[in-house]
């Protein structure tokens, strides 16, 4: 019950988020120097493509009259048209938030995985030589660009070796399947999580050596238990809620290499859409595009939020 | 006058004890770790390279030598090779450097001189601080990068746009770390102390409260400045930010995309170059961390870790 109303409670705070959000999105609008209509048609639009683009982004009302428009329409799911490919933001949307929650998904399957099994086998062996490697790894790891991690991988793991596809979710001869999606998600969740894993592996062995030196686990100890049982059963335990905490604030850092890896390997997400619809100086859906991830980052907090309630029993 | 002299000088002498023990630790903290120092010494060197890189670096960063185009490392006359337009790496790595502290220190620095008078402000009157933390509540809702590239991409290319951007983005983190802080400190008895003797608001916030409430701040800023070279290279890497033929690292990398396959250390060592710069700083900024955790320092007596607290 208590869980539910947590989550009931929630809800309730993010609502006023969401509209701040929008809000946000819709002003960043009038960021753009000059005359928004000219700098999104380039300078050999002519008068009648100026006023039509005034019209179509209702630039010619007042600010307010425009929000309030504008969130209407969102509320109905219209984000307005893609003013490069001439149909709805929200139709183009929909497929590539998919996608990158797909890629989302294995790097976050990535972070738990390495980033509870590295700071468990860490820790486990405080100050012994699996520990140094580990800390000495994570620190590398989390000082590499994500850019640049991608471009080292696509090299090294698709030209050189040749072992993982580089570009695209599926092959270009005859796409789909799950084995090729999991053939082709590889490098690029790698390239996203590796930061992210680090920070979580060096945050968790922390807390795990912390826990590890409590005088209950020398009881354990004291009692015959084996040191894996006193670890796993025993220790692990007490750092799942530190675990899943900054694996939650992990999410942010995702979403920002996310972008940048399906750049890299032309993923064809909503980081990837952004990218290109900038370059098309396409507002509409730059404006869509950002709004979606602020959504599904906001949902993807509420969630971790949940788990960590879950888990955090002395806070309950 | 309404603070007599003796109210006065306890505030001070108090406020002086605290701040030497804090440099104590920094001192101690940063200073006995020979990890921590040897990346101080890195940042300081790679700070010298950018002031010097006119009188260091071998060529002109934009300067082409046609004939050596994608030459890799090695080369003579070229010990880190040459670029698709012929240009020198080593002299532009050099070059470079400059830009790429810049843009990953200044949005840093800015950030920290708007959010401490922010989140004093904030902690301090809480209604107004309620509402400004609400505010910030929404800015946290975008994921970091993401933010600041939308406000990059609408603003326009630019150095000073990115650094815009990226103060933007940065504002509401350091604000909510001196807000915390702040929030503490305000119940502590020489603030009760203060405002007994009505000691102005602003007199207890900026001259009593700042210099305990900075510490919080620098550290913070400290420890994301790796974060914040990584996104502004990340920015100029998109093409959002410093704009070429400018050397910049991001750029570099960026510019190498093309020819992967048979000039890959045209990505490579800018790459490498960032990488080396973001891990010196993640260093020292956990160093300093440590050193004013109190919570840290305890454990630190207790059992000792290494490198990572």
């Amino acid at each position: 019950m208590s869980i539910l109303r947590f989550v009931l409670a929630r809800f309730g705070a993010i609502i006023p988020v969401l509209i701040g959000v929008t809000l946000v999105v819709f002003l960043s609008l009038q960021l753009v120097p000059g005359d928004i209509a000219l700098t999104l048609l380039g300078r050999f639009a002519n008068a009648e493509q100026l006023e039509t683009l005034r019209r179509h982004l209702g630039l010619d009302q007042p600010l307010l009259v425009q929000y309030a428009d504008w969130f209407m329409r969102l509320v109905q799911g219209d984000l307005g048209d893609s003013l490069a490919q001439k149909i709805p933001v929200a139709l183009i949307l929909i497929p590539k938030v998919a996608n990158s929650l797909i890629l989302m998904a294995g790097s976050l399957i990535l972070v738990i995985a390495f980033g509870f099994g590295l700071s468990v086998l860490a820790a486990a062996n405080f100050r012994g030589p699996a520990d140094r490697v580990i800390v000495f790894v994570s620190l590398i790891l989390a000082s590499l660009p994500v850019f640049w991690l991608g471009l080292v991988l696509l090299y090294v793991f698709g030209v050189k070796w040749k072992l993982f596809p580089i570009s695209g979710m599926y092959d270009m001869i005859d796409p789909g399947g799950l084995g090729q999606l999991l053939h082709h998600i590889v490098i690029p969740a790698v390239t996203t999580a590796a930061s992210s894993i680090a920070i979580v592996t060096r945050v968790t062995r922390s807390r795990l050596i912390d826990v590890l030196h409590q005088p209950y686990i020398l009881a354990c100890t004291a009692r015959g238990l084996s040191r894996r049982r006193v670890v796993l059963r025993h220790g692990v335990r007490n750092s799942l809620a530190t675990f899943a905490n900054i694996g939650g604030l992990q999410i942010g850092y995702l979403f920002g290499g996310v972008i940048f890896s399906e750049i890299i390997f032309n993923w064809p997400g909503i980081g990837m859409q952004l990218y290109e619809s900038i370059l098309q100086r396409d507002a509409p859906m730059i404006q869509g595009c950002v709004l979606a991830v602020a959504v599904v980052f906001v949902l993807g907090n509420l969630i971790s939020d949940v788990i960590v309630h879950a888990l955090d029993t002395t806070r309950r | 006058m309404v603070d007599g002299p003796v109210t006065g000088k306890v505030a001070s002498s108090r406020r002086r004890a605290r701040r030497r023990t804090n440099l104590y630790f920094v001192w101690h903290g940063v200073g006995s770790d020979p990890v921590a120092r040897g990346a101080a010494f890195l940042i300081l060197v790679l700070l010298l390279c950018a002031i010097l890189a006119p009188v260091i670096a071998p060529f002109d960063p934009n300067a082409a030598h046609n004939a050596l185009r994608l030459q890799p490392p090695g080369t003579p006359g070229h010990p880190l090779g040459v670029d698709h337009q012929g240009r020198d790496i080593l002299s532009r790595l050099l070059h470079g450097s400059g830009m790429t502290l810049l843009a990953g220190v200044l949005p840093v620095v800015l950030g920290a001189v708007i959010s401490i008078p922010l989140g004093l402000v904030g902690a301090w009157y809480p209604r107004l601080g309620e509402i400004v933390m609400r505010l910030m509540d929404i800015v946290f809702a975008f994921p970091m990068a993401l933010l600041a590239i939308m406000l990059a991409a609408f603003m326009g290319p630019g150095l000073l746009n990115m650094i815009l951007a990226l103060v933007v983005t940065l504002v509401p983190y350091n604000t909510r770390v001196v807000y915390a802080a702040a929030t503490q400190e305000r119940q502590l008895a020489y603030i009760e102390a203060a405002r007994a003797a009505a000691t102005p608001d602003l007199k207890i916030l900026f001259v009593e409260m700042l210099p305990n409430v900075a510490a919080a701040s620098v550290v913070y800023s400290c420890t994301i400045i790796g974060a914040v070279v990584i996104t502004a290279a990340g920015l100029s890497f998109l093409g959002l930010g410093v704009q070429p033929p400018i050397a910049e690292w991001g750029i570099m990398t960026s510019e190498g995309r093309s020819y992967l396959v048979n000039a890959p250390h045209i990505s490579a060592l800018p790459g490498i170059a960032i990488t080396v710069l973001v891990l010196a700083f993640n260093l020292v900024g956990d160093a300093l961390r440590d050193s004013l955790d109190p919570q840290t320092r305890l454990r630190l007596v207790r059992h000792r870790p290494h490198l990572f607290g």
